[in-house]
């Protein structure tokens, strides 16, 4: 069995291996952590421009929203993510068609499942992210999402705070998007050390009393509370920290 | 800036008011702004009771000169008073929004002083808010029953969505439990604003009233209609006043009054309502099909459940040919589902595995159809009728215990401001 192992940031590298991958088969993957067995052979792939651009035309070809679905596929933090995206261009290569609808084949309903969870994920975190205010007011928001998407959530508050200056740091990823007021920059950061303005503990204070005040306490529905806000998210809640 | 105690007084006498979605609405921001508003709505975090906070929900005061028998803040309770500034308001809001843990304002008030007074100043407060703070998130404001048609309007244009509650659900009830107000003092007004809705979208207005539309709240099982009633009078707001939402929110005794009943509703008919609400909307059912003017929904199932046992003639239906609309009556299959469905089987003909894999639940729908011509429900009706009836059975338990739990706990306020 051949291995192709590609950067998970690269994705003109993933498409080099699934234009090799194709040709003598095999499993590509991002992970490090990679179980091995005896007669494997590993193939660090590098990015090559004629391979990578051959696959891309085909998939334009047959469905010009191919790539896009595919980058945005490729955010996902499960760990088999390069295969299931994988099966899904070799459908689509099959089919010459767009088969993103083809809700009868395994392959898409796992590719749809993964999309689908991203895009829940950006949904559900643009209501849970929490800024703190700095010192200097800017503002930041520290998290750690399941899937890569801060770049897509940035652009969602650069919409809504286009006056203000924030940070979205994913700590998991050690990745963060910066926005200066007018444009978003998205890049690689280790630790942030951060200065927390005067009144933050004050509004802090008024949300948890809020939070509190506006439960009905003898109607307890927990199950549902952690369904629609799991408790992984919770963190980075100042209303569940006590 | 508000204490905690104020803000505690304030949003524990507004939680019953059911609405909190910010959906709706796309108002854009604007250069020297802060916020906008998102189509769909954003929920920012869930309390322990499983509902959503979107919006900031809050009073400007809680000190009424009415006296509605239901009402934790009637003017004859004894309870903790106080009220917040528009300015308050405002710096509270900007500043929750900033952090992100809002969607915007929903803001409602008891009646003091006058209704003129009270609409004067929550309108005040929205003008601020958008004009002076320059906030373009979402807004709900709340009507005030006989305040001026002027105001209300003025106010209108500024904000997302504004509701009047009927309260109850007929004349009468209202003339028992809320004297000082009337039908016309709920639907005017209500009507009012659909017209300014609809001129100004033929007028194209820069600005238009009420882009989130209006709603409206009541009370169930604090008086005697029936659930026929209730949805005929649902279904007459949705076609006459073009109302976004009709909400439920069932009784739960707090006083002692020979008016109101000893025991609550339960949240089981509120969800039954809530069940046949969304058939009216969605699903392309008329009030006459779910329930009788006289008659109650059934507990045992739910209404469309109910409805397709009522009318086993029409089923099953093949899952491959049945048109959108036939789909949408099948018990379990909803409007998400069938349009899976309807896409998946331009491709190829689906079978009951499919349906399983594309995660179509059909604990209730097998006894309805039929996959490539191949039935796999039960054969008979009273079969089909048992057996729903134990798949639903965890529900109506767990139901019945959250209830018997809520009607022992006093502290449990039910209605609205």
């Amino acid at each position: 069995m051949i291995i192709y192992f590609v950067s998970d940031s690269d994705i003109n590298a993933f498409y080099t291996a699934i234009f090799d991958c194709l040709k003598s088969g095999g499993i590509i993957t991002s992970r490090q952590d990679f179980q091995l067995t005896l007669g494997d052979t590993v193939i660090n792939v590098e990015n090559d421009c004629t391979k990578c651009e051959e696959v891309k035309t085909a998939l334009l070809l047959y469905d010009r929203y191919a790539s896009d679905d595919i980058a945005f596929a490729l955010r996902s933090g499960d760990n088999n993510k390069e295969q299931t995206v994988f099966g899904y261009v070799k459908i689509l290569l099959k089919t010459k068609a767009p088969v993103i609808k083809r809700m009868n084949l395994d392959e898409i309903l796992k590719f749809n499942a993964l999309t689908y969870k991203i895009t829940g994920e950006l949904h559900r975190l643009k209501g849970l992210l929490r800024f703190i205010e700095c010192e200097n007011g800017v503002l930041y928001a520290p998290y750690s999402p399941d899937n890569n998407i801060t770049d897509l959530l940035a652009e969602h508050f650069k919409h809504r705070l286009s006056c203000e200056k924030f940070v979205i740091h994913d700590i998991k990823r050690k990745l963060a998007t910066i926005y200066d007021g007018n444009s978003l920059l998205t890049g690689k950061v280790g630790n942030a050390e951060i200065y927390v303005s005067e009144r933050e503990k004050e509004f802090e204070n008024l949300w948890k009393k809020y939070y509190k005040s506006v439960n009905i306490e003898s109607r307890p529905h927990t199950k549902q509370m952690k369904g629609s806000m799991p408790v992984r998210y919770w963190k980075f809640l100042p209303e569940k920290q006590d | 800036m508000i204490d905690e105690t104020r803000l505690e007084i304030l949003t524990s006498s507004a939680k019953y008011d059911v609405s909190c979605s910010s959906s709706g609405s796309r108002r854009k921001n604007t250069e020297s702004g802060i916020g906008n508003a998102y189509a769909s709505g954003i929920c920012h975090s869930f309390t322990p009771d499983g509902r959503c906070i979107s919006l900031l929900k809050i009073l400007m005061s809680n000190e009424c000169i009415y006296d509605c028998e239901y009402c934790p803040n009637r003017n004859s309770a004894d309870v903790p008073r106080a009220k917040i500034t528009p300015d308050e308001i405002c710096e509270l809001v900007i500043n929750f929004y900033k952090r992100n843990y809002i969607e915007g304002l929903f803001l409602s008030s008891a009646v003091f002083e006058t209704p003129n007074r009270t609409m004067e100043l929550l309108a005040e407060t929205v003008r601020k808010l958008r004009k002076e703070y320059n906030f373009n998130g979402y807004i709900h404001l709340k009507g005030i029953p006989y305040a001026d048609k002027t105001i209300v309007e003025k106010a209108a244009r500024l904000v997302d969505r504004m509701s009047y509650n009927v309260e109850l659900p007929s004349e009468k009830s209202l003339k028992l439990l809320a004297p000082q107000k009337t039908k016309d003092s709920l639907l005017m007004p209500m009507k009012e604003l659909k017209n300014a809705i609809e001129s100004d979208k033929l007028n194209k207005v820069r600005n238009r009233a009420l882009p989130a539309g209006q709603t409206t709240q009541m009370i169930i099982g604090a008086s005697p209609e029936s659930d026929g009633q209730i949805l005929k009078l649902t279904e007459a707001l949705y076609r006459k006043m073009n109302l976004k939402r009709v909400y439920y929110s069932s009784y739960l005794p707090v006083v002692k009054s020979s008016k109101l009943p000893d025991t609550g509703a339960g949240l089981l008919r509120e969800h039954r309502l809530y069940q046949a609400d969304w058939l009216i909307r969605f699903y392309g059912f008329d009030v006459n099909e779910i329930c009788n003017e006289d008659e109650n929904l059934s507990v045992e199932y739910d209404p469309k459940c109910a409805w397709a046992l009522k009318n086993m003639h029409l089923f099953p239906v093949e899952i491959n040919t049945a048109p959108l609309e036939t789909l949408l009556r099948v018990p379990g299959i909803g409007a998400k589902s069938a349009y899976k469905i309807t896409e998946a089987r331009r491709y190829a003909n689906l079978d009951f595995d499919n349906l399983a894999k594309m995660r179509v639940v059909l604990k209730r729908a097998k006894h309805f159809i039929t996959c490539k011509g191949k039935f796999y429900g039960s054969g008979s009706i009273t079969a089909i009728s048992n057996s729903l009836l134990i798949s639903d059975g965890g529900e109506v338990n767990e139901q019945l215990t959250m209830f018997s739990e809520n009607s022992t706990a006093l502290s449990a306020l039910t209605g609205q401001i």
